[in-house]
Order: structure tokens, then C-alpha cells, then sequence
């Protein structure tokens, strides 16, 4: 036979503030390629097709963006690998930066 | 300059004599410019930035010398076949990607060395023999890349 338990009071759960762990407060960069008047746009698109993956669409969406806005940002990443893409894009001889993201 | 086959990760272009020519002399030319300093950044100041510039710079350099044994790599008549009036030209996907950076590193340091003009007609005088070479070795790597790239 089931008994009735007395009521217990449940004490009240202590959320604590989540705080910000130190991955969540490292910097980001945008990797940006600024424009010139050398490197071909067939080849930019190329380029960003073979460092990033991307598919023909985005990579001349980006490269026309370098074209007529004078930069693009590509890709916004951690230092580490900001700095890779950078070393990619030059390894090319585009003119390619990382740069603070805000 | 065109490409003929594609296929398994191997690409095969047909030449023409004076293009495979003109080809093999922009490979061996190749570096014909020095190395041009790098930036990483154009507005971080932060010291580990300065770190980072020092590091691409010495890995551009170290990139180069590679690109340099592969540009002698890349003139082995294994990837030169002369045909009766052509050459088949023979890379595998790799290779055409070393072949690119190859012929843009020529056509950007010689656009550098040119004083990095906006405008890449030619002038109407060149100040010297070797200033209208490099606009000459310009030119003709573009032409190259364009045919590699663009086979749409």
C-alpha cells in the first residue's frame, strides 16, 4: 500500500553566472584580400576556390567584391588559422592581410 | 594554349612550339625578381603581429626556393612531349597549382619592380632594356595563367 510522503521543500537551484571561458574571449581576425591591378580575376577566383573550398559562385561573388569594393573580407577565424589562409593567399602572391576583427 | 584532357587528377595542354618555347624560358627566368617583404596586417599593432609578419615572411622565402627546384622539375621532358607540330604539355593537379604560383609570382614581382603601376598597358618609352623585359615576362606569365585557369 502506497504511503503519502510528506511534502519537501525543493531548495531553490543556484544558477551561477556563466562567465566567459579564455576561448570565447580570444581575438578574431578577418582575413581580407585588398585589390591590385595584376592578378587576374580568373585567377583570384581560382585562388579562393583551392584555399577556401568554396564553389564557383562564392569565390567570384568574393573576388568581384575585391574588384569593385577594393577588399573582401573572406573569412573571419581565430589567430591561428587567420594566419594560415594568409600564408595560403600569399603563397599565391595575393595581396591578403588579417586584421583585428571588432 | 589549350587544354585538350582532364582527367584522374591530370591535365594535358596542347602548345604550340613558340608557346612551349616561351613557356621554358619564363621557368628558367624564374625567380626575376628578389624577394619583395610582406605584410601580415595593415592596422594591428599588437607585437604578436610583428612575430607573425616574421614568420610569413621567412616561410614566403622558404616557399620560394621550393618553387624554384619545382620550376626545373617542371621543364623535364616527362611533362614536355613534342608531337609532330605541338607539344602536349602533361601536369598533374599539383603541378598546375606550383605552375600558377610560379607564373604569378612572376608576373606580381615584376609588376612590383615596374614601380606597381595601376595602369598595365605599356608606356610608350621604356626607360631601359630591362624594364621592358619585365613588362614583357608580365605579360606573357598572365597569358599563361589565363589558359591554365580559364578552360570554361
Amino acid at each position: 500500500m502506497a504511503t503519502i510522503a510528506e511534502p519537501v521543500t525543493v531548495p531553490e537551484p543556484v544558477i551561477k553566472k556563466r562567465t566567459r571561458s579564455g576561448d570565447d574571449l580570444a581575438p578574431t581576425y578577418h582575413v581580407i584580400c585588398w585589390n591590385d591591378p595584376v592578378n587576374l580575376m580568373v585567377y583570384v577566383t581560382h585562388v579562393f576556390m583551392k584555399v577556401f573550398g568554396w564553389n564557383q559562385q562564392q569565390a567570384e561573388k568574393h573576388m568581384m567584391e575585391v574588384h569593385e569594393q577594393g577588399k573582401s573580407v573572406l573569412v573571419r577565424e581565430g589567430a591561428e588559422k587567420a594566419e594560415f589562409y594568409v600564408h595560403q593567399l600569399q603563397n599565391y602572391k595575393l595581396q591578403a592581410t588579417m586584421e583585428r576583427a571588432e | 594554349m589549350n587544354l585538350v584532357k582532364q582527367a584522374k587528377g591530370n591535365w594535358q595542354y596542347l602548345l604550340n612550339a613558340m608557346e612551349a618555347s616561351l613557356l621554358k624560358d619564363l621557368l628558367k627566368k624564374f625567380p626575376v625578381t628578389g624577394d619583395v617583404p610582406a605584410r601580415i596586417t595593415k592596422t594591428d599593432t599588437d607585437p604578436k603581429a610583428a612575430e607573425r609578419e616574421k614568420l610569413l615572411n621567412e616561410s614566403l622565402v622558404e616557399h620560394r626556393q621550393a618553387l624554384k627546384r619545382q620550376a626545373m622539375d617542371l621543364l623535364n621532358a616527362n611533362h614536355f612531349k613534342k608531337t609532330e607540330q605541338d607539344y602536349r604539355f602533361t601536369l598533374t593537379s599539383g603541378e598546375r597549382e606550383i605552375l600558377l604560383q610560379i607564373l604569378n609570382d612572376i608576373r606580381v614581382g615584376c609588376w612590383v619592380s615596374l614601380g606597381k603601376p595601376e595602369s598595365l598597358e605599356p608606356p610608350t618609352t621604356f626607360p631601359s632594356a630591362l624594364e621592358r623585359a619585365r613588362h614583357n615576362w608580365m605579360n606573357l606569365a598572365g597569358y599563361f595563367e589565363h589558359h591554365l585557369v580559364d578552360h570554361g
